[in-house]
């Protein structure tokens, strides 16, 4: 197989992963008599769903849970309806009017906040306890900013370490 | 809806999808919602370290708007 045909049929796996998901997604709002409206892309490597609000209504914030909980379960149990279909585990995001988005945004600026700090002191900065998903944004800031950093502690109290060069 | 929210959620994650049967109770101690799949699902319907049973008691309580509801997974196996 050539490098084109296999990248091809990667965006095709991950197609259907998405629209898997959104069924499950698409079913569950309608049983529960929710607004909102599904969205699905490919991002790199991944599917990414979201449920976005739609003309009727919004999508309930319910569904978002503090700081994320009930997205998060959301997501827990759409990628095993991903995999109950197609046998393969799924990595596949699901995003609930753009809590995500926001919160990459929100941690992008921290870690922005965080190099600056270590390049005016010299010293290490350790930032707050966060999810893997979200301390691989904050190293990815980091990263683009020249410096290195690594994480410490256990989860759930696993953290970011902004070191100095 | 609660129950048949729940169905679909177990449904979707399940190989023996014709297995699984959610009860409603109105117990003394509240609102119960109890499953049942076929027991080679069990594992799956649990997670490790109970990962997935804990998602579906997430979602299910913020279905039910604040309202308190139990989610019992029952071990087919050992009740029948």
């Amino acid at each position: 197989m050539s490098e084109n045909t296999s990248a091809r049929s990667d965006v095709t796996n991950l197609e259907r992963e998405g629209e898997i998901a959104a069924d499950f997604l698409e079913k569950l709002l309608d049983i529960a008599d929710l607004d909102g409206d599904i969205d699905v892309e490919v991002d790199g490597d991944r599917a990414s769903v979201s449920i976005v609000d739609s003309e009727e209504g919004q999508v309930p914030r319910s569904l978002v849970g503090s700081n994320g909980k009930t997205l998060d379960a959301l997501q827990e149990l759409m990628r095993l309806a991903v995999q109950a279909e197609t046998g393969e585990r799924s990595r596949a995001m699901l995003d609930i009017a753009g809590h995500r988005a926001e919160r990459r945004s929100t941690l992008e600026t921290k870690g922005a906040e965080a190099v600056a700090r270590v390049k005016e002191s010299g010293e290490k900065v350790e930032m707050e306890p966060m999810s893997a998903f979200e301390r691989k944004v904050v190293h990815d800031v980091v990263l683009a900013a020249g410096l290195t950093s690594e994480s410490e502690g256990t989860e759930p109290n696993r953290y970011v370490v902004v070191l100095p060069n | 809806m609660l129950e048949e929210a729940l169905e679909h959620l177990v449904k979707g994650i399940v190989d023996h999808d014709g297995d699984v049967v959610v009860r409603h109770k109105d117990g003394r101690r509240g609102e119960l919602l109890e499953v049942r799949v076929h027991p080679d699902d069990l594992g799956r319907v649990i997670g490790r370290s109970g990962r997935t049973a804990s998602a579906l008691r997430t979602v299910v309580s913020a279905l039910a708007g604040g309202r308190s509801v139990r989610v019992d997974i029952v071990d087919t196996d050992r009740s029948r």
